[in-house]
């Protein structure tokens, strides 16, 4: 195995409608960002992996139509299709690929334009068998969840609107997030509307149009051409039972994210994450989800999300700062939410996060989460 | 969505599904040429110089952007065809019996455009052909009608 | 700038999807004969309903039938308030409604299905219910309409 890093990243701005491109010209928009951070041209690049939920988008063969856009000409070209976890899984894949010895260079791009399609009647098309005919999408079944970790571990409505207030806060920082919501507070969270008891509008993430690319290189080449990349330390993935009722209380139990995390930490050595990671850009599609990935990812104990987030423990000036990007609360063009988390965690690493850069970012941790209880855990470090 | 059923142990499911898809911006001076001024524009790529029908705001082979617009047909040559005539319609495009499926290098360009033609009972690679456009246009890619003989 | 164009198009889709031998069985007894079949796993003896032909735990082969009762207790419950489209109808499904994860009494997993309850202050995780099915069966989950709660449900708590 080869050691492989992060040279650079690009995004679009993330936004409700990109009218001005189309799917293969937002692609392309993040794809030459990123090749421009990272110093290098297409002809550099040696392979590509894309990530992209077309169900949404009803178009068939995306990585043909809208691989042209990420440069696929004359090149290998792969799509990874994990649901939501699949930006983290592309990034995952194309590590795979280059430290593999295969490709020294790979680029990764993820993207979704959710205004051109039918998301939630598309959510719906789950298994025919045992869960369309009470499929109540995203919302649903993670309020389903909710109220089991809820019930288990005692966190309020207050709590979670404290982690959905810290994304759009720090999402005000970051000029590519799609929400920009000035002066929000605890109340206007739970003022808004109810989608599924106890999920309110604003403790969901938005559906976005967006693009992000992230480029690897092998060690040799990533040392000569950045001055500072983000070495990848560690890439884990676990899957789980598919449907719900399979599942013993999964956001309490959280296997697959406790399982990946642990291996991960193993890999690199980390024992007391929370003290040692410097930053995490973790995959949190409503609120009370990254209460439970808090417990998760160990940087707590069992029960002790909710005096995370009342302590501040997970704010920009806290002890380790989580998404500053704003999160996926903030940004959420699923086929390229994963691939942000790892290029903003790359970006932090790097010194390149701009406005919401967090200072001396040395260890950094980037999650996936995907239908139902699927986890992809990556750890990113300076050195 | 239809009505799930179930049969023999099989299960019959249905759905109605809306898209709308973002031309972009060079697509849709593309597509508003075509519906406002019955006019096929290209694009020509600075590197290698191919000029791309239907326009391209960047060459997928050089990954440089476009910069040149350039008029190009109405009439070309027909370099491959196939005829169509009971073809399941799965695009929800039409394609109307009697036409045929082919590609056609239009004057001026160096990509060929994927169209119909008709109003021939000898389609034939080398036919020469121009643009029959609709009578009535939305800015869509049938706004030419299809492709007869010159 | 340019006029920005959309280029829309409804698609009309269907599909067939062959099942498998368990399901069949779980449908003709639901439809024929108003009973719950369940799968037990041979290796962690977990009570798959539905019923599942491997178990995601243990990757063993499931094939002893066991009848499961159309009664259990409410492990996770919402009520949902924006209207998703239902597959079944093909119209949003009229808001607020229940929904739970429900472990029927005999089975070790539980079952998405809907709830007759609205009003989250009459739920509670730990409540039984009991399932209210449809006059004609037609052979889908959806023979269950939804789940009551139980009379003097709070004399039938678990405890």
């Amino acid at each position: 195995m080869k050691r492989v890093a992060v040279i650079g990243t690009g995004q679009t701005k993330h936004t409700k409608a990109r009218d001005d491109v189309s799917q293969t010209e937002l692609v392309r928009e993040a794809t030459t960002r990123a090749l421009a951070d990272a110093g290098i041209t297409i002809h550099e690049v040696d392979a590509i992996v894309l990530s992209n939920m077309e169900l949404f988008e009803g178009r068939a063969l995306p990585e043909m139509w809208v691989g042209e856009g990420a440069g696929g000409y004359r090149k290998p070209v792969t799509k990874i299709a994990t649901g939501g976890t699949s930006g983290t899984s592309a990034c995952i894949a194309g590590y795979h690929q280059c430290a593999s010895g295969l490709f020294d260079i790979v680029l990764v791009v993820g993207w979704e334009k959710h205004s051109e399609g039918a998301t939630q009647t598309g959510m719906a098309l789950t298994d025919p068998l045992w869960d369309r005919n009470v499929a109540s999408g995203a919302v649903g079944n993670f309020a389903l969840s909710i109220s089991q970790y809820v019930a288990e571990r005692g966190v309020t409505p207050q709590q979670a609107a404290k982690i959905a207030v810290k994304a759009r806060r720090n999402a005000a920082r970051n000029p590519n997030a799609h929400l920009q919501m000035d002066g929000i507070t605890v109340e206007k969270v739970l003022e808004s509307r109810m989608l599924a008891d106890p999920v309110h509008l604003l403790d969901m993430c938005p559906q976005s149009d967006g693009a992000c690319a992230v480029i690897y290189a092998a060690e040799d080449r990533a040392k000569k051409l950045c001055p500072r990349p983000a070495w990848v330390r560690a890439a884990v993935t676990r899957h789980d039972q598919p449907y719900i009722g399979d599942l013993d209380r999964r956001l309490v139990t959280m296997r697959t994210l406790r399982d990946a995390a642990r291996e991960a930490y193993q890999r690199v050595g980390i024992s007391e994450p929370l003290k040692e990671i410097d930053v995490a850009e973790i995959y949190e599609p409503v609120s009370y989800a990254e209460l439970a990935w808090y417990e998760a990812l160990g940087f707590c104990a069992e029960g002790e999300a909710g005096r995370l987030i009342d302590d501040g423990v997970t704010e920009m000036n806290g002890e380790l700062p989580v998404n500053p990007s704003g999160g996926v609360l903030s940004t959420n063009p699923v086929g390229a939410s994963g691939v942000i988390r790892v290029a903003e965690a790359a970006a932090q690493v790097m010194g390149r996060a701009g406005d919401h850069q967090v200072a001396d970012v040395r260890l950094a941790l980037a999650t996936g989460y995907g239908v139902y209880a699927w986890s992809d855990v990556m750890i990113l470090s300076a050195g | 969505m239809n009505n799930d059923t179930m049969n023999n142990g099989v299960i019959i499911a249905g759905v109605n599904l809306l898209f709308n898809y973002a031309a972009g911006e060079a697509a849709s001076r593309f597509l508003i040429a075509l519906r406002d001024e019955k006019k096929i524009w290209g694009t020509r790529c600075p590197s290698c110089q191919r000029v791309l029908v239907p326009a391209r705001s960047f060459c997928p082979r050089c990954f440089v952007d476009t910069t040149e617009w350039i008029e190009v047909g109405p009439t070309g040559t027909v370099s491959a065809f196939a005829p169509v005539f009971h073809l399941a319609d799965p695009s929800g495009f039409g394609n109307p019996k009697g036409l045929s499926a082919a590609l056609i290098r239009l004057d001026g360009a160096d990509t060929a455009l994927a169209h119909f033609i008709g109003e021939t009972d000898a389609p034939q690679i080398g036919l020469r052909v121009v643009a029959v456009f609709a009578e009535s246009r939305s800015g869509h890619i049938l706004d030419i009608a299809y492709f007869k003989p010159a | 700038m340019t006029e920005l164009l959309r280029v829309s198009h409804t698609m009309t889709l269907s599909w067939r999807y062959g099942t498998s031998w368990y399901f069949a069985e779980f449908i003709r007894a639901l439809r024929d004969e108003r009973r719950l079949l369940g799968l037990r796993c041979p290796v962690c003896r977990r009570v798959y309903l539905p019923p599942r032909v491997v178990c995601g735990n243990c990757y063993a082969e499931l094939s002893e039938w066991v009848e499961v009762k159309d009664s259990g207790t409410v492990r996770a419950f919402t009520i949902v308030h924006i209207p998703i489209v239902d597959p079944t109808s093909g119209q949003p499904r009229p808001t607020p409604y229940g929904m739970a994860l429900i472990q029927l009494d005999g089975a070790d997993t539980t079952l998405n299905h809907y709830l007759a309850e609205n009003n989250p202050a009459k739920l509670r995780i730990g409540m039984r219910v009991q399932a209210v099915w449809r006059e004609e069966r037609r052979g889908t989950l959806s023979d269950i309409v939804h789940f009551a709660a139980m009379n003097n449900q709070t004399m039938n708590d678990e405890q």
